[in-house]
């Protein structure tokens, strides 16, 4: 024992660091359950406007019983030029004209009921409580949302919701 | 030959790890929302022939391409006023009792003639109602050659009835209170209005039936709307009996919108 006195100047003990992990595990895990991840990262522009008093879109999401549809200016704009009024739809990954014009005239109707059959039937909602969730850039003309109102009451899809931001919810 | 002592595994490292995923994560979460307004698309009925609707059950925001605003025929320059106007479209014969009521519809001079009147319901109306629906639609569901449209619409009718039912037990008092049946926010906008106005009327017309519908729960259940509607939304048990409390306030105060394409 003495052997280590000799030295004379006390040592400071090291920081025990064992128990940093489970702190960093502990963030790790938060993290993990409070994120949702993005479907997918849309290949049109969409600024969304301010509302207030939105309904929170959480719970239907997490039962999925909502699909979203976003419409905007194509981020390529030398494509702006194919669609209707320069507004595409983009659908799981697919842009698509807006309106129903050019080659798909039915792409909304199409690509709703699809989404709707390939659901298993324990998940199934009545079509027309299955929100189809509008997410539309600003300054997108209206006349786009009562084309896709119009494919959408065609099939019977009669719930709608318009996306916006809301600062109050949280 | 020495006892071999086995080494212990050197954790220092898992910091490292863990750190990795949680800056994995911290990156690639977004903490924004998604939140909406949710309407309702009618469906298209083919019925015969309707009562017209008057003209002081309709309040009218209209929106042209150059996005100024038309409130119930007058220009508005702040679509932040909406709510406001659509609160005393709602509020202005609120307080009137039934014999008021009645005065007031034969007085053309009174100022609240152009804004819709509130029926008094009691019980035993409702019942009846839901009776005479009931009937009503036996009766058209035997009639062979029937339109679907019909019997739908009938069953609509009976719907309502049985929701007002339901409502008027949970209020409690006798009579039931109601705007007109027919009142009902009409949102005119056109083909180049932009979207942004087009949420800003209806985020308006959310404030405005929000506001109403928290007043009636603060005054009935001594909570606020959006404290029940959390609950509710959370609470799948539903404990606090949350669905019939909304169901009522809904009752009370209808959001009646209907969206006018443009053409």
């Amino acid at each position: 024992m003495s052997k280590f006195r000799k030295g004379g100047g006390r040592e400071v003990p090291g920081v025990n660091t064992s128990s940093l992990p489970d702190i960093v595990f502990m963030l790790l895990f938060f993290f993990m359950v409070a994120t949702t991840t993005k479907e997918s990262d849309p290949t049109v522009k969409v600024e969304r406007p301010v509302g207030l008093k939105a309904t929170d879109m959480t719970p239907y999401k997490q039962r999925s019983e909502i699909d979203f549809l976003y419409l905007g200016e194509p981020r390529n704009p030398s494509r702006a030029a194919e669609f209707k009024l320069g507004y595409a739809l983009f659908l799981d990954n697919v842009l698509q004209p807006a309106a129903g014009e050019l080659y798909n005239t039915n792409a909304i109707s199409r690509w709703k009921k699809d989404k709707f059959e390939s659901k298993p039937p324990r998940m199934k909602e009545k079509i027309e409580n299955v929100i189809t969730c509008v997410k539309a850039d600003k300054s997108a003309p209206t006349i786009l949302i009562f084309d896709i109102r119009d494919q959408l009451e065609k099939i019977d899809a009669l719930t709608v919701a318009y996306a916006v931001e809301d600062n109050g919810v949280f | 030959m020495a006892k071999r002592e086995i080494p212990e595994i050197n954790a220092g490292s898992m910091a490292d790890i863990a750190f990795l995923l949680l800056i994995f994560f911290l990156v690639t979460t977004t903490m924004e929302k998604d939140t909406a307004y949710v309407r309702k698309i009618p469906k298209k009925l083919e019925l015969p022939q309707t009562d017209p609707i008057e003209k002081r059950n309709i309040c009218d925001i209209a929106a042209n391409n150059e996005n100024q605003l038309l409130f119930r025929g007058i220009p508005m320059e702040d679509p932040d006023l909406i709510s406001d106007k659509v609160l005393e479209f709602y509020q202005m014969n609120e307080n009137l009792t039934k014999a008021q009521t009645i005065a007031a519809l034969k007085n053309p001079g009174y100022k609240g003639s152009n804004f819709p009147f509130y029926s008094f319901t009691s019980k035993e109306e409702i019942e009846e109602n839901v009776l005479t629906s009931e009937t009503q639609l036996a009766e058209v569901e035997n009639t062979p050659g029937v339109e679907e449209d019909v019997i739908e619409f009938k069953l609509k009718q009976l719907d309502e009835w049985l929701a007002k039912q339901k409502a008027a037990e949970s209020y409690g008092k006798n009579i039931l209170p109601e705007i007109h049946f027919q009142a009902h926010i009409r949102v005119e906008v056109m083909a180049e209005t932009e979207y942004e106005l087009f949420t800003k009327i209806q985020s308006e017309v959310e404030e405005a039936i929000y506001e109403l519908r928290d007043f009636a729960a603060k005054d009935i259940f001594g909570e606020s709307y959006g404290i029940i509607k959390k609950r509710e939304a959370m609470d799948k048990t539903d404990k606090a009996g949350d669905k019939r409390k909304l169901k009522l306030l809904e009752v009370l105060y209808p959001a009646r919108i209907i969206e006018v394409k443009p053409n």
